[in-house]
């Protein structure tokens, strides 16, 4: 942006002066993108103002405090006797979310090592299309496949693996994340400068070295932004747990059982026919809440990793 | 890293690494090879993974089934070929004659879009082949058949020559291909046979239509404005920020923002113009951000000549920056609608219909899209829905594929790589 601050026109020399019907006409246009950002902005400010308010409306019921939101051990607001904490959402979340990284976070670091260490470019192309396109299927058809496929599989390994279950779910949203982590890592790998990998083959490191000490550690802010993030996507991921992972929402770890997440919870009180307004339907947006103050903190984490910890090879 | 100590555990350069035919050499190479190999691993099992997904949704719109045909008779065999129009036309022919109606009436009946349309629901005509008896023989069977047994198509041709068999008089052993030109056009169904996609691709194409029409103005405008016309403040960064995060937030969060502000707030109810003004919004962000990068791409010299020329700088935007960057612009649209297509969660909240009788007939109808027929389709308790979810995923991957082939086509074409 700075550097066309020299493209401008040159407005002082009268012969080039725009007149006024230009000039108005240059002023509209400048307006009309300007509100096309400003719009951009405006959604944000319609998501928090819709969250916050509805919330605000939650926690002023006489029925809900925020104590027993935050330490409650069950979470019941679609039944008569409604207990409402919201820990058993958060562990179902964060169940299958770690599921998902660790199965995720290896392939997709082994993958970016590959795509930008081992590959030339032709493969690199081909590779990054096929992570691209895995990236592109639809949630809702991972979720069928989890729940159809993968899970039956399951079923014959794992004893006592229950239909709906977090642990195929997390499997099938960890090649979901693959392509966030592989893309955004290979990135980084790639801006590691030649320099220092020469100087790695200089002292004698063979390739392993290379990318176990050098390429790794330099590209370590970019790889922990890539994980940061696919953390993200994985704790707002909606169709595949809502399919595979089930809608009952217990307090466990155990990755057989039917649990509910966040967003599971969400899909049913929507999907479900609560008038607006009650409690169970402001519940919804409370726990909504919670989700975009999850995911918003763990993209602000990543964004700062990126700016404070990168390194700077000039 | 310029500044930290050396790595004292790199090993020491050893005299023997200028050999190359080395014990030393030909290891370090092998474990070199290894290596590579194993990071490489994870690749092969994200497209092994494609490919069983892909395998299983075609072998799962397909399933040999036992019916018994319970309309008196209405179960015709053809082995004159494959002729979609001329089989359907003659298969109803039939079963008017059946029902005692003389050739006239039955022409007349022919011409009437309505009858056409029941008799098209009713009789599912399009293909069913009757498997007993090599070669497969197509057969119609109806709403009011029993289906008996539901094999997959693996197992079905392992068990075939046993099912054949067992069979009943009055039964037939037939290979249901779930995914057949009628499934495009019938309607929502409480039968799995009956259902088709008709109103889900109807509500699709009308959404992508309002996304694009809605999403492309807005995010190329953003674009266009951050690249050309922003200063380097506090407000242009607060804009890109709050982009980077927009990008990043839950489509179900959305969903929920639709459901606030369109569905309730301003009164539309669940209708095809919310979905779509909600999923304009979630796509927003991926088009501003491929639209800057192919704005960013155009060559200032370009910009420079066209000043020179006494362009305006809206004159520049239009017929230099904007033509220039088309390319890289179109490429991000058809990946917005990649993304808009699949979407599932925020058409849920906004309250998609899983049941839509008849076709939406204006942007203020009750839709239903294809990722929510198929969420609907998975989630009902019926292994023959299963077969009809898998066929409209066929379909929906397949619409993807060819989306994506465009955008890869389009990336290359144009000597960008992303």
């Amino acid at each position: 942006m700075q550097s066309r601050e020299s493209v401008q026109p040159v407005r002082s020399l009268g012969a080039l002066r725009l007149s006024r019907a230009e000039n108005a006409r240059e002023r509209l246009v400048m307006g009309l993108l300007l509100a096309c950002a400003v719009i951009t902005i405006l959604t944000t400010v319609a998501v928090v103002f819709v969250l916050a308010r509805e919330t605000i409306g939650f926690f002023l019921d006489p029925a809900v405090t925020l104590w027993a939101f935050l330490t409650d051990r069950t979470w019941t607001p679609l039944f008569s006797n409604q207990t409402l904490g919201i820990a058993p959402l958060l562990v179902g979340t964060f169940l299958v979310t770690g599921i998902a990284l660790v199965v995720g976070v290896p392939m997709g670091l082994a993958s970016a090592v590959y795509l930008s260490e081992f590959a030339d470019d032709n493969l690199r192309r081909r590779t990054t299309s096929v992570l691209e396109v895995l990236a592109g299927i639809p949630t809702v058809v991972l979720g069928y496949f989890a729940l159809l496929f993968v899970t039956p599989l399951l079923q014959k390994v794992v004893p006592g693996l229950n239909l709906f279950n977090p642990l195929s779910a997390g499997l099938v949203m960890g090649f979901m994340i693959l392509p966030t982590v592989s893309s955004i890592s290979t990135d980084a790998m790639q801006a590691v400068p030649r320099s220092l990998r020469e100087a790695g083959y200089g002292l004698g490191g063979t390739k392993i070295d290379l990318v176990m000490r050098v390429v790794l550690p330099a590209a370590l802010s970019g790889i922990v932004a890539s994980i940061i993030l696919a953390m993200s996507r994985a704790v707002g991921e909606t169709m595949i747990v809502s399919l595979a992972a089930g809608q009952r929402p217990l307090l466990t770890i155990d990755p057989r059982e039917t649990i509910a997440t966040m967003t599971s919870f969400i899909v049913q009180a929507a999907t479900g026919d609560q008038p607006a307004g009650t409690l169970a339907s402001r519940s919804l947006y409370a726990v909504a809440a919670t989700l975009f103050t999850v995911t918003l903190l763990l993209n602000v984490i990543s964004q700062a990793i990126v700016r404070r910890f990168r390194e700077r090879y000039e | 890293m310029s500044e930290r100590a050396p790595d004292r555990r790199l090993p020491a350069a050893k005299t023997d690494m200028f050999d190359p035919g080395g014990a030393n050499t030909r290891r370090r190479n092998r474990n070199r090879r290894l290596f590579g190999w194993a990071t490489g691993l994870p690749i092969l099992l994200a497209t092994g993974l494609l490919a069983i997904l892909l395998y299983d949704v075609v072998t799962d719109a397909f399933s040999w089934q036992v019916i018994e045909p319970n309309n008196s008779g209405v179960s015709f065999s053809f082995t004159d070929g494959f002729r979609f129009g001329g089989t359907w036309e003659r298969v109803v022919t039939l079963d008017l004659l059946e029902q005692g109606l003389s050739q006239e009436e039955i022409d007349e009946t022919l011409l009437d879009p309505e009858a056409r349309r029941i008799y098209g629901a009713r009789n599912r005509v399009e293909l069913m082949l009757w498997a007993e008896g090599m070669p497969l023989r197509y057969v119609v069977t109806s709403s009011r058949d029993r289906h008996l047994t539901d094999l997959t198509l693996a197992q079905g041709f392992a068990r075939r020559s046993e099912m054949e068999a067992a069979l009943e008089p009055g039964q037939l052993f037939v290979l249901n291909p779930w995914l057949d030109i009628a499934f495009f056009t019938k309607n929502a169904s409480r039968t799995a046979t009956m259902a088709g996609l008709g109103p889900a691709l109807v509500g699709s194409v009308m959404l992508i239509l309002l996304v694009i029409a809605m999403s492309v103005p807005l995010g190329v405008g953003t674009a266009v404005y951050l690249e050309e016309y922003a200063r380097d403040t506090a407000s242009t960064r607060a804009i890109e920020l709050n982009l980077s995060n927009l990008a990043s937030v839950p489509s179900v969060v959305y969903g929920i923002l639709g459901l606030s502000v369109f569905v309730r707030g301003i009164g539309l109810g669940p209708v095809v113009l919310a979905g779509a003004l909600t999923l304009s919004l979630l796509v927003v962000p991926v088009v501003v951000i491929a639209a800057r990068e192919a704005i960013r791409a155009v060559p200032g010299t370009l910009r420079q000549a066209a000043y020179g020329l006494g362009a305006t700088k809206s004159q520049v935007v239009a017929r230099v920056v904007l033509p220039n960057a088309i390319a890289g612009i179109t490429t991000g649209v058809v990946l917005a609608v990649a993304r808009a297509l699949g979407e599932t969660a925020p058409l849920l909240l906004v309250g998609a219909a899983a049941f839509v009788p008849r076709l939406p007939d204006g942007i203020l109808s009750i839709f239903t899209a294809l990722p929510i027929q198929i969420y609907a389709w998975v989630s009902e308790n019926d292994v023959e829905f299963t077969h009809v979810a898998s066929a409209a995923i066929a379909v929906l991957l397949a619409i993807l594929f060819v989306l994506y082939a465009i955008a890869f086509r389009l990336r290359r074409r144009f000597g960008r790589v992303a």
